[in-house]
This record gives structure tokens, C-alpha cells and sequence, in this order.
């Protein structure tokens, strides 16, 4: 079982002391204690939050569609697959190079798609999970770019499988550090792109609302990290990024949707919005952080 | 005293086969190439009721604001008596497959607020409590 701090049930049981009246230090002591006081969170809602995590494709898609030029030298380079000698550095740098990967093939750079998936075999086969990368399969779809959707497919499901044998495995640990991998180099190339083209509110808009994930990660960093010296260290620079991301307001408004059938499917016409308020000079600074964070994990 | 000790047989090992025979990964499989054309896949969700005592199937995801979703659903029954429930961060549902008295196989989302979103299947009519899904994605 897995320990998180959650603040609730001491905050009630301060509530119901009705013996005296509290005092704001009264108050505060307590809070500092229940920072200190780890409560449970399931395997189960941990396996959730691992889950929940979304694809990085689906950020290079957004970078691709926004009609931005392939740049190889934002992905990282396939010669420093020799420095990850653990088994976490193994697993987060397989989900950046699964994010390159899947770069690559959005913008059909076969070439620099071959090189990325040999060190993929090469993280894969060391962390023992080479069999659920069907390798021959991927090259010869790489080689014929015009199967790009079945390349993305399989690529996709093996990930997918990865992901499922580490969490049946009793290794989610190194789960999220394949997801944590993939999600700090796709937030890293959104970064890099976006100081390029400031003036792309969408690109922009997907930078602030990465605090929504961020949030999930921190959960996943203060988990694993209180069995592992080495994710502790992460979640520390994450807190730096968290920090950051505070200045980031995301608001919601939620209307009913309405939906017809076309075609056996139903199509929903989504009534509810949600905006994201981010200054130029705070997506500086979290391109900053994400840059010094990613540095860390790949060098 | 033989028909009573096969009938108790039959009534203990009965219910445990027909749950046995619920593979999700086989109609996960299924539902993935189905996704409508256009559609990249993100996720497969399988589908295990186990035999009926599950009254739902529950799964997140963080859904991006500007991306159209597409959720199907493939079971071994005609008619699929599972149906797909999609709620916001805040509960709130979003959509549904069930409508008019049909329950659609598919349902496509347009994303307009980035967010978790939690996928929910509930049976309504099915007998074997067993299906798989497929989640997508189109830009």
C-alpha cells in the first residue's frame, strides 16, 4: 500500500475539538503535522493515475498540425543511450525516446525513426521487456512511411503493453518513470517550439494546462519517491516546476451537451469551455525549468 | 443424493465458467481497428462486469482541449447491453451512449476543456457482463 499526505481527516478532527477555542497557531501546528503524517492511496487509484496519463503523440500531433518545421535537434540524441545504466534512467529516457519516436514519425523522418527505435530495443531489452516490442514490425513500417497510422498504432500498443506488464509486475515504479520520461520530453518540445512562435495561443494555451498533469505526477513522484532515493531527488526538481506552474490559472465552466446519431455513432456537440490565463513570462520560465529538469534525466 | 451433489456442483461452477469465459482482451483487440478512419488509437479498456457483480467498469484519462475523442465498444452479445458514460473532473456527465432507448456502439467527443475525464461502462440488458473498448483520437 502506498502513502500519500492528505490534509482532510485531521482538519475535521481539528474541526470537532470543541474543547477550547483555537488559536492560528493552534491551527498552523497542525497543519505542519499533517504534512508530516502520510495517509494510504490505493494501488488501485495509483494503476488510475498511471493510466490516465495521455500520450505524448498526442502533443506532437498539435506541434505537427501547427504547421511547425521538424527540428531534430530539440530530441535527444540517440548516442547517449550508453549513459543510462540504471534501471530508472533506463525506463524514463525509454519514454523519451518513445516520445521521439513518435515525433519522428508524425513528420515521417524515417531515417531518424530507425536510429531512435534501435536504442528503444536497446533500453527495452536491458529493463527485460523486449518482448513486447515487436521491433521487425515497427521497422518495416517505419521503412514504408505511408503506413504511418498502423506505425502509430503498433508503437502506441506496445507502450501500452510495456506500460501493463511493469504495473502487473509489481514494477509501476518504473511505470511512471516511462510515463514520466515520455511527458517531460513532449512538455520539453512544446516549450521549445512554443519560445518560437509566442504568438501560437494554442501551443500557449497546452503549456499552462500541463499544470493538470503535473499534478498527477507530483502524486506518482511522492510515492514511488518514498522508496527510492532517486525519485525523490525528481520530485524535489518538480516542486521547483510546481511552484511555477502556481501562477498558471485554469477555469472551467460546465454546460449540458447536446448529441445526434450520424451514422450508428453518437456524436456530441460539447457545450462546456475552459480557459487558461498564462503571461509570455511565465511560459519562459517553465520552458526554463523543463529544459534544466529534462537535462537531469537525459544527460 | 447424486442429483443433489451435481446440482450444487452445477450451481457453484456455473456462474464461475460463464465469467470464465469473459476474455476483454479478445474484444479490446477487436475495437481497435474499428476505430472510425482518421482516429489514432490511445488506449484499450477491458471490460469485466465478472459475471454481474461489477455494476460498472470505471477508467480515466486527461482528454486535451481541440482534440475530437472517439470510444467504442465490442462485446460478444448483438446488442451490447454496455453502455459508455463519460463524466468531467467534476462528475458532471458529459455524454452517453444511451439514447432514444438504443445504446450506440460509439461516441465521439470533441474535447473543449482539458481535463480528467473518467470513462464509465455500466451494463444495462447484457447477460454476459464482459466487452472491450477502444479510445482514439483525431486532431
Amino acid at each position: 500500500m502506498k502513502k500519500y499526505v492528505v490534509t482532510a481527516l485531521v482538519v475535521m478532527l481539528w474541526a470537532c475539538d470543541t474543547k477550547k477555542e483555537p488559536s492560528k497557531d493552534d491551527f498552523k501546528e497542525e497543519l505542519d503535522e499533517m504534512a508530516e503524517s502520510p495517509v494510504e492511496i490505493s494501488d488501485e487509484n495509483i494503476i488510475n493515475i498511471l493510466n490516465s496519463v495521455p500520450s505524448p503523440l498526442e502533443i506532437s500531433f498539435i506541434i505537427h498540425d501547427a504547421g511547425i518545421v521538424y527540428d531534430k535537434t530539440l530530441l535527444n540524441s540517440e548516442n547517449n543511450v550508453s549513459k543510462y545504466t540504471s534501471n530508472n534512467k533506463k525506463a524514463i529516457n525509454l519514454g523519451v525516446y518513445g516520445t521521439d519516436l513518435g515525433y519522428t514519425d508524425i513528420y515521417e523522418q524515417n531515417q531518424h525513426g530507425l536510429l531512435y527505435l534501435g536504442v528503444i530495443k536497446e533500453l527495452a531489452d536491458d529493463l527485460g521487456i523486449g518482448q513486447f516490442f515487436d521491433f521487425q514490425l515497427i521497422r518495416d513500417l517505419t521503412e514504408k512511411s505511408k503506413n504511418i497510422d498502423s506505425l502509430l498504432l503498433v508503437t502506441n500498443e506496445n507502450f501500452n503493453k510495456i506500460n501493463n506488464h511493469f504495473q502487473e509486475q509489481n514494477r509501476s515504479s518504473l511505470s511512471s518513470m516511462l510515463l514520466f520520461g515520455g511527458w517531460v520530453e513532449s512538455l520539453h518540445l512544446t516549450c521549445q517550439v512554443t519560445m518560437q512562435h509566442m504568438d501560437s495561443d494554442e501551443l500557449v494555451e497546452r503549456i499552462g494546462e500541463q499544470k493538470i498533469i503535473l499534478e498527477n505526477m507530483m502524486i506518482l513522484m511522492d510515492v514511488y519517491g518514498s522508496q527510492d532515493t532517486f525519485i525523490r531527488g525528481l520530485a524535489d526538481k518538480l516542486k521547483d516546476l510546481q511552484k511555477a506552474y502556481e501562477g498558471v490559472e485554469i477555469t472551467y465552466t460546465y454546460e449540458e451537451s447536446t448529441s445526434k446519431i450520424v451514422d450508428g455513432v453518437l456524436v456530441i456537440q460539447n457545450n462546456s469551455s475552459s480557459n487558461v490565463n498564462i503571461t509570455p513570462e511565465k511560459v519562459k520560465e517553465i520552458a526554463a525549468l523543463t529544459a534544466q529538469l529534462r537535462k537531469e534525466i537525459t544527460g | 443424493m447424486k442429483n443433489i451433489f451435481f446440482a450444487l456442483v452445477l450451481i457453484v461452477l456455473i456462474p464461475q465458467s460463464s465469467n470464465a469465459q469473459c476474455n476483454p482482451e479478445e474484444f479490446t483487440n477487436q475495437c481497435i481497428p474499428i476505430l472510425a478512419d482518421g482516429y489514432n488509437f490511445l488506449k484499450g479498456y477491458k471490460i469485466d462486469g465478472r459475471g454481474g457483480e461489477k455494476t460498472k467498469v470505471e477508467y480515466s484519462y486527461v482528454f486535451t482541449k481541440g482534440t475530437q475523442y472517439m470510444i467504442n465498444i465490442c462485446s460478444p452479445e448483438e446488442t451490447p447491453g454496455i453502455v459508455i458514460n463519460l463524466f468531467d473532473s467534476k462528475r458532471n456527465r458529459v455524454a452517453t451512449s444511451s439514447m432514444e432507448g438504443q445504446i450506440l456502439k460509439a461516441i465521439q467527443f470533441p474535447c473543449n476543456a482539458t481535463g480528467i475525464y473518467y470513462i464509465s461502462y455500466t451494463f444495462e440488458g447484457s447477460q454476459l457482463y464482459c466487452g472491450g473498448s477502444a479510445l482514439g483520437f483525431s486532431k
